[in-house]
């Protein structure tokens, strides 16, 4: 899924829900909102979100608590609990999203295994990860982390965050920005 | 009695008709009381007038349907939304050119019916209409007006923050001035609300910024608006910075001499919260439970106690490099060691420590800040940072010029040499001059 998509997508949805006829949107609108906002890893507003659903759609609507289970799991940061989560069957409106967040909170998992272990025990690994020991060793080596029986020494990702169209500056754009600050510093 | 009515409706479309707005907006000010009394005839009046060539004379006549019985019988949503849709009719398609003559009741018009949303416990159905008319009156984005309290209000109430945000992200540089009706009750529920706001979502540092401005307002009295800030303010300062930040030099006086007396409780929790005592926190807040709960402030306070936590787990980076899980624990007070990985590995999440944890050996291994300031991505903040700086000093400037050339300033500032002569000559030229240095050259420091 494109990330503008998604904002599209999202601004849509909260349009919707402020122009539901009588205040109350679908259970559709509401289970698609919040697993977007979890998909954005928007916690503040997933919770509020889902304190202001009504009570009676609430109950009506399964699929709504399983995903807020997500959510509250995610807000717990209760890694292996997210992914036990997350293995529910979907309806269509928001398999998409959920398949895609699920992706999105491993990736995330991993990432942040790189950076704060220098080493931890691959069921901790798998379990945090959402996976099966096989596959969780498998991703390990796929990328270079060192697999030493029951014990994974992951190695520290870096992350390119630079987005160098943005970044790329003409020196004549420098140059007149520095002066700008000169000057500005000067009077 | 129709008579006076009729004689409103005249009024209305001749004065509409010859564009003489600023003495139609004085006539439907005084005849509040000839609409009230002619109830039961108003559907008829707005009946006969069109909506974008008379938008004033259906505010006024909007405006004095809220206050009326409505005739539809009880409090329910049913029997308002007749009135509820006027309204968004109006709102949509009123002139705007026309209602800022009476922009004091244009913001009424949103305050009755904000009240009333509230009242029948329907405040979500008001936020889109509220963000319309916001935008319909101000004269440039940056412009506060009275509604924003109400939109803010409404956001609060329904749990639904997003589209607040809009407005509250704009910093603001003017106020709109209402016909001199602009209410300080608005200004400061603006950024009380606000603050709300941005501590429901956790960021933090806007909220602090927020709570400050509403505290330091200037003000000879205090407000509980004021005062409920006050104590806010503390709790996110506690969570933001570690400790209370002092309130700029600026801060009216009544501030120091009665509201730090009335929040007493919340700089004992402070003082509690400086010992870095987890367990001195859990006590007061025990001992002020039932005071916390009813400022509605316990949700925070109990965040305070977290963020003690993870200020201990800080601390201890400043004095070890390496550290066992269990010696974390204990000395942090957490219950084991599992705990405090999971709030170190918390921490490392969220950028406020940086650390490895290893679990082979149960050891964490703290590091210095890997930032270097020397990417690109530093420099286009510091350029992003400079240009909010000089933004700011443009404006301070420009303020500052209209100060100076304000008749009542000039007036002031050569007062004492001759009290006498009213027409500004050359004396009071060289005044702002002098003023205009001495003010430059403190900037220059």
């Amino acid at each position: 899924m494109v990330l503008s998509e998604v904002d599209k997508f999202l601004h849509e949805l909260e349009k919707a829900e402020l122009e539901a006829p009588g205040g109350v949107a679908s259970p559709q609108t509401y289970a698609q909102l919040l697993a977007v906002y979890l998909y954005q890893n928007d916690l503040c507003n997933a919770k509020y979100l889902w304190k202001r659903i009504p009570a009676d759609l609430k109950s009506g609507n399964a699929e709504l608590g399983q995903i807020w289970m997500v959510g509250q799991r995610m807000w717990q940061r209760d890694w292996p609990a997210v992914h036990v989560a997350l293995n529910a069957e979907w309806s269509e409106d928001v398999s998409d999203i959920m398949v895609a967040l699920k992706d999105n909170v491993r990736e995330r998992a991993i990432i942040l295994i790189s950076k704060a272990y220098s080493s931890l025990g691959l069921t901790v690994f798998a379990s945090m990860t959402g996976l099966t020991l096989e596959e969780a060793r498998r991703v390990a080596v796929e990328r270079g982390w060192t697999v030493d029986g029951t014990m994974v020494q992951p190695c520290k990702i870096h992350k390119e965050e630079s987005n160098l169209a943005n970044e790329v500056c003409l020196t004549e754009d420098q140059l007149y920005k520095l002066t700008q600050f000169v000057s500005f510093l000067e009077n | 009695m129709a008579s006076a009515l009729e004689q409103f409706v005249n009024n209305v479309r001749t004065l509409s008709k010859q564009g003489n707005f600023r003495e139609l907006s004085e006539i439907i000010t005084k005849s509040t009381d000839v609409l009230i009394k002619n109830g039961q005839h108003l559907d008829n009046v707005l009946e006969t007038l069109n909506l974008q060539e008379h938008s004033l004379g259906i505010l006024a006549v909007l405006c004095v349907k809220f206050s009326l019985p409505n005739p539809n019988g009880a409090n329910n949503v049913d029997a308002y939304k007749p009135l509820f849709n006027q309204v968004q009719e109006f709102i949509i398609g009123c002139n705007g050119e026309q209602v800022r003559f009476a922009s004091d009741i244009y913001a009424e018009l949103c305050h009755l019916f904000t009240q009333t949303l509230v009242e029948l416990q329907i405040p979500l159905r008001g936020i889109e209409l509220l963000c319309r008319a916001i935008r319909k009156i101000q004269l440039f984005d940056s412009q506060l007006t009275s509604i924003h309290a109400d939109l803010c209000q409404l956001c609060l109430l329904s749990k639904c923050f997003k589209p607040a945000l809009e407005f509250l992200d704009i910093d603001i540089t003017g106020i709109s001035q209402e016909e001199g009706q602009f209410d300080s009750k608005y200004f400061l529920l603006y950024y009380y609300y606000g603050g709300m706001i941005y501590t429901a979502l956790k960021n933090y540092d806007r909220a602090l910024y927020f709570f400050e401005v509403c505290v330091t307002t200037p003000a000879l009295a205090v407000s509980y608006i004021m005062l409920e800030a006050y104590k806010k303010y503390i709790l996110v300062s506690l969570i933001l910075h570690g400790k209370v930040l002092n309130l700029p030099r600026y801060t009216s006086q009544v501030v120091n001499r009665y509201m730090k007396p009335l929040g007493q409780q919340y700089q004992e929790l402070a003082t509690a919260y400086q010992m870095n005592s987890c367990e001195e926190v859990q006590n007061i807040i025990t001992k002020y439970q039932q005071l916390f709960t009813r400022d509605h402030n316990m949700g925070l306070v109990k965040q305070v106690l977290s963020y003690l936590y993870k200020k201990n787990i800080q601390r201890l980076t400043k004095t070890f490099l390496t550290l066992s899980l269990s010696d974390v624990a204990s000395r942090v007070q957490l219950s084991g060691p599992a705990d405090a990985e999971k709030y170190i590995l918390n921490m490392i999440e969220d950028g406020e420590i940086f650390a490895t944890i290893n679990q082979k050996d149960g050891m964490v291994v703290f590091h210095d800040d890997p930032e270097k300031y020397n990417s690109p991505q530093m420099l286009a903040k510091l350029e992003k940072e400079m240009a909010a700086c000089m933004e700011l000093d443009k404006r301070v400037l420009e303020m500052e010029e209209e100060v100076v050339l304000t008749p009542q300033y000039v007036r002031k500032a050569c007062g004492q040499n001759d009290q006498d002569d009213q027409t500004p000559g050359p004396a009071p030229t060289n005044v702002t001059n002098v003023q205009g240095q001495s003010k430059h050259s403190t900037y220059s420091m």
